[in-house]
Parts: C-alpha cells; structure tokens; sequence
C-alpha cells in the first residue's frame, strides 16, 4: 500500500480540483443569456473533448516509442492512454448529446457535421486498438499491432474531419481560439479554464493510475514466465 | 523491388484465376447485395437517383472487405506467408504486390457492380462515376491490404478486419459519396472549384495512405 500513497494523493487532489471546478461552473459563473442553464454543460464538454484528444496523443507517443526503440513503457503509457481517452471521449459524446437536444432541437440526420462525426470515428478507432490488443499473440505482436492502429487512428481523424467540412458544419466554431482573443465574458472564461486544468489534470492521474495497474500486469506475467522456466529447466535437469 | 512487386502480384492473380474461387463468388456477392438493396430500401424510379450512390459505395466497402481479408487469410491458411516472408525479397515489396493484386480484384468486382447498377437501378455510368471508384480503389486497397495483413495475424480475422478497416475508410466513402452523387446527378465534377475537387482530394488521400501504409507494412509483415 505504501507505494501507492503517492497515487492516492495525486487522486485526492483529482477529486478536490473537480469540485472546484463544479463549484465556478455551478455557482461562479453566470448563467448564459440565450441558451440558460444547459450552457453550463459547455465547460464540461470542450474540457472532456480536449482531454481525450491528450489521452489519444499520448497513445500517439506511446506507440512511436514502441516502434522505434522496442520500449515496454511506451506501450504501457498507449495502453493506458486509450483507455482514458475512450472514457473521455464517451463523456463528450454523452454530453453533448444533452447540450444539443435543446439547442439543436436534436435532430439526427441534421447532425451529421464534422465535429461530431470524427468523434464517434475516433471513438471507434480507439475501442478498435483495444480489440487488437485482445485478440493478438499477446506479448510483442499484440504491442506491435496495437501500436499501428494507434498512429493510423491519430493520422486519420483530421482527414476525416476536413472531408465532412465540405457539408455546412452545425456545430459551433471556436469560441476560444479566434483572432480577436476569446470571446467569452470573463468570468465565463475563467469558469472554463478551471474547469480545463481540473479535468486535464484527472485525465493525467487517471493515465498514471492506468499505467501502474498495467505495469503490475507486466509484472506478474514476467514472473509467471520466470516460473514455467525454472519449472522447465528443473525437470530437464532431472 | 518493382520486379518483386509484379512478381507478387502476378502470383495473386495467377492462383486466383487458376482456382477461380474469389472472383466468382466476389461478382455473386455483389449481384446478391443489390438484389438485397433494391428490397430493402424498397427502390423505384424516383428513389433511384437518391439511393444510388449510397448504395454503390455499401456494396463496395463490404466486397472490398471480403476482398482484401481473403488476400492475406489465404496465404496464413495454407502457411505459405511466413515461407513467402523468408525469401529475400522486401517485407514492403511484398506487401505492395499484395495490395496490387487485391486492387486488381476490387477493380473486377466494380466492373461488375457498375453495369449491375445501371441494369437494376438505372443508375448513369459516366466517365467521372468510373475515375472516382478506381481513384478510392488504389487507397482503400493499401489501407485495407494493411489492416487485413495484421488481422490475419490475429485469432478473429473475420471480426477484426471490419472493426478496423471501415473507420479508416470513411474519408473515402465521404469524399467519394459525394463526388458519385454529383456525377450521377448529371453535375459536372470538371466544374468544381478546384479546392473542393474530388478528384483530387481522393488522389490526395491515396498518396497520403500509400505512404503511411507501406511504412506500418513493414512493421506489421516483419516478425
């Protein structure tokens, strides 16, 4: 247990930051004029999106990791990477449905606009590089595999982002990231920001816990190894 | 390298038309998936026009899947992929010849599906219906060549090929839908603004899955 108390401090201060994060989305900031309270979702939602977008470019560094020097690590940090992204990803997806029912008046074959359809897509993709991972010679092949669909996934999803843009894109631009500077009143902004850092900062520890489950997994398979080999080489001896 | 490519791809085609398994079956699949089609989607001649390029392009990825995951399932069943991966030919040659050879197989099977399309459907078959399919052929061919050769590697080929491949393909499916749409619709591709040109964008989409395929081919070939 001990060497876990590091992890469970790092989740505690998780759990502390999201409720800070519910109190300025919840009480800080104002309501919105035009869309009322479902607005507040907003923060939630692009923060959970981004995160996701971390876990996948984690399996992304993971997996190049792998395939150049054969590291162990880097496939764990995909591993453990995919798994969170795909939780974050279906928060988003889940969210977003809520947020656009009475804004859209959710309609789904409306829907069908850039954004959302390479978040399913990417959803997909990733549940994709799990099953590979099951269904592999679990060791180096499966690793290998993984790490491929990993990148191929990363590679295609912009490209399918760009090829759905050339229908009308329902869902809003980018409110953040514009040239005239965020166009959020500021307490709005600040209420996302933290809400951004929290989760970001829950995604990361979520990936660590991850990593050392699957590094626990490693483990005692290299010791199961270990002790067929030595069952193996005892009986050859005799 | 280009010889090893043809040689492989020669090989293919020559033990396909020698057996004759796939291709039969291939063209029956399709003749089969519209006959299903014009039920299912309960086609007249008004709906015709609208339902078409859809239809087209679900028949199209479901033969290619079948397509692509015999080429690699084939040789894993008769073992004959690891003795083919022991000759010293490049992992990346053969896999380019593979790919070469499975192409060439969708390709038989959309010359099938096109007049198929045009007797059951009345669908117009125009110059541009034709260059969209073949220009998609060449980069769904390397991803799906990909795919299948690392799913025949794997214990559930037949789950997994689908599971991957058809995400991957859906840039060409978008792109590609619309361009068939168009064209069938008696819209001129040629009048496109250039940007948008679908043509192009396939082609670009081709280069751009060739090169990230026969990189991850060596990786996934190479034991």
């Amino acid at each position: 247990m001990t060497e876990n108390r590091g992890l469970y401090a790092l989740a505690a201060v998780a759990v502390a930051a999201m409720l800070v994060a519910a109190w300025t989305i919840f009480l800080y900031a104002p309501q919105d004029a035009l869309q009322g309270p479902v607005q507040r979702i907003f923060y939630l939602h692009v923060s959970s999106a981004i995160a996701a977008f971390g876990c996948f470019a984690l399996v992304v560094a993971g997996s190049v990791v792998y395939l150049w020097r054969g590291s162990l690590r880097g496939d764990r940090l995909g591993r453990a990477g995919a798994v969170v992204g795909l939780v974050f990803t279906t928060n988003t997806i889940v969210m977003g449905m809520i947020y656009a029912k009475p804004i859209w008046n959710w309609d789904p074959t409306q829907t069908w606009d850039a954004t959302l359809t390479s978040t399913v897509v990417l959803w997909c993709m990733y549940a994709g590089y799990l099953l590979v991972r099951r269904f592999a010679t679990p060791g180096r092949p499966a690793m290998r595999f993984a790490a491929i669909v990993g990148i191929l996934g990363f590679v295609d999803v912009p490209v399918i982002y760009f090829s759905v843009q050339w229908w009308r894109t329902l869902h809003p631009g980018h409110v953040l990231l514009t040239a005239r500077g965020p166009q959020l009143p500021p307490q709005m902004l600040l209420a996302f920001l933290v809400t951004m850092v929290a989760t970001l900062y829950l995604a990361g520890v979520l990936v660590a816990v991850r990593y050392r489950l699957e590094a626990w997994r490693d483990a005692r398979e290299d010791r199961e190894v270990a002790a067929q080999l030595e069952l193996a080489s005892s009986a050859g001896a005799r | 390298m280009l010889r090893v490519v043809v040689a492989v791809a020669v090989k293919d085609l020559r033990a396909e038309l020698r057996g004759r398994e796939l291709l039969p079956a291939l063209a029956q699949f399709v003749v089969l998936a519209l006959v299903i089609a014009e039920f299912a989607f309960d086609v007249d001649g008004s709906t015709a026009p609208r339902l078409a390029p859809g239809i087209l392009w679900l028949v199209l990825v479901f033969a290619g899947l079948v397509a692509f995951g015999r080429a690699f399932a084939a040789e894993k069943e008769s073992g004959s992929l690891e003795a083919l991966l022991l000759t010293p030919a490049g992992a990346g040659a053969i896999f380019a010849g593979k790919t070469l050879a499975a192409a060439a197989t969708l390709v038989a099977c959309e010359l099938v599906l096109l007049p198929a399309m045009a007797v059951f459907l009345g669908s117009p078959i125009s110059v541009e219906v034709v260059a969209t399919v073949l220009v998609a052929t060449v980069g769904m061919a390397a991803l799906g060549c990909l795919l299948a050769a690392l799913a025949a590697q794997t214990r559930a080929r037949e789950l997994l090929l689908p599971v991957l491949a058809l995400p991957i393909w859906i840039p060409f499916v978008v792109v590609g839908g619309r361009a068939v749409q168009a064209a069938m619709s008696g819209q001129s591709l040629a009048a496109m603004p250039l940007a948008g040109q679908p043509l192009l964008v396939l082609a670009d989409l081709d280069v751009l899955f060739l090169v990230v395929a026969s990189l991850a081919a060596r990786v996934v070939l190479d034991d």
